[in-house]
């Protein structure tokens, strides 16, 4: 393991959670619309202008802009090949919110999924 | 009806955003090393180095392709399920790490593409789990 491999990484999970609640605070505000999606152009105009007005989207873009400093300082320290691939990391923390926050139900398949994920960054980690 | 039929158009659109996400990380990437060897340690000093990425125009044209993305996905949503479009648009998983080899002179050993690799397969098989709810199709 490379020195500053652990720092690189808490900032790289850091960056996830900030984008996680970014997705969070966004799910929330589209759920808030109770739209029913329906793909005309006025209708997508409509949806987008109703969604501007929430103030939870404005939080998640404070996270989002936060995320992408982070993002920043990350790729100032760590190769682009191994700091694209550990952002995957992402996965864990929307899977573990869903789960635990909005209580979605998960298929086996999608366990299976987020499983290889975790795997492929511990590998990525040690080489 | 799920919509799972993809046209040439799609996948073109598809193709086009993957290529797209894989520059915009190619940019975010050559905006942090405008800003040479100057190494952030501390509050002050990421504040400096994002200060100076801010005057980056690779930077600029990061945030402008993600605009661009955001468009595609878009109209590629409207028109089919995110879990066929997101295994299509996960090749990025393998175009940023080439690109990091030809273009930013990086090092990958055969180990780490295995990593990348099960990360790919991991990321389409939480896109393929997806399941949506029913939405009329128009």
């Amino acid at each position: 393991m490379k020195e500053g491999l652990l720092v690189v990484l808490f900032l790289i999970a850091l960056t996830s959670l900030c984008d996680t609640i970014n997705q969070l605070f966004l799910k929330s505000a589209i759920n808030s619309l109770n739209f029913t999606p329906t793909f005309s152009i006025t209708n997508i105009f409509k949806f987008i202008f109703q969604l501007i007005l929430k103030p939870r989207l404005w939080l998640g873009f404070v996270f989002s802009a936060v995320s992408l400093c982070i993002w920043l300082v990350v790729l100032s320290k760590a190769d682009l090949n191994f700091a694209f691939s550990a952002d995957s990391m992402h996965y864990i923390f929307i899977a573990l919110a869903s789960r635990l926050i909005l209580k979605e139900k998960f298929s086996s398949l999608r366990w299976l999924g987020t499983g290889l994920i975790v795997l492929g960054i511990i590998i990525i980690s040690f080489t | 009806m799920f919509k799972k039929k993809v046209t040439l158009k799609i996948l073109v659109l598809l193709i086009a955003s993957d290529l797209l996400e894989t520059t915009v990380h190619f940019f975010f990437k050559k905006s942090a090393l405008s800003q040479g060897s100057s190494s952030v340690l501390d509050l002050a000093s990421a504040l400096v180095f994002l200060k100076g990425v801010l005057a980056s125009p690779f930077l600029w044209a990061a945030l402008f392709t993600v605009v661009l993305i955001f468009i595609i996905w878009s109209t590629v949503l409207a028109k089919i399920d995110l879990s066929v479009a997101v295994p299509i648009a996960s090749f990025s998983y393998i175009l940023v790490p080439v690109v990091s080899v030809i273009f930013l002179h990086e090092h990958i050993t055969i180990l780490r593409w295995g990593g990348i690799l099960l990360i790919l397969a991991g990321v389409i098989l939480v896109s393929i789990s997806s399941k949506e709810r029913i939405v009329p199709v128009k």
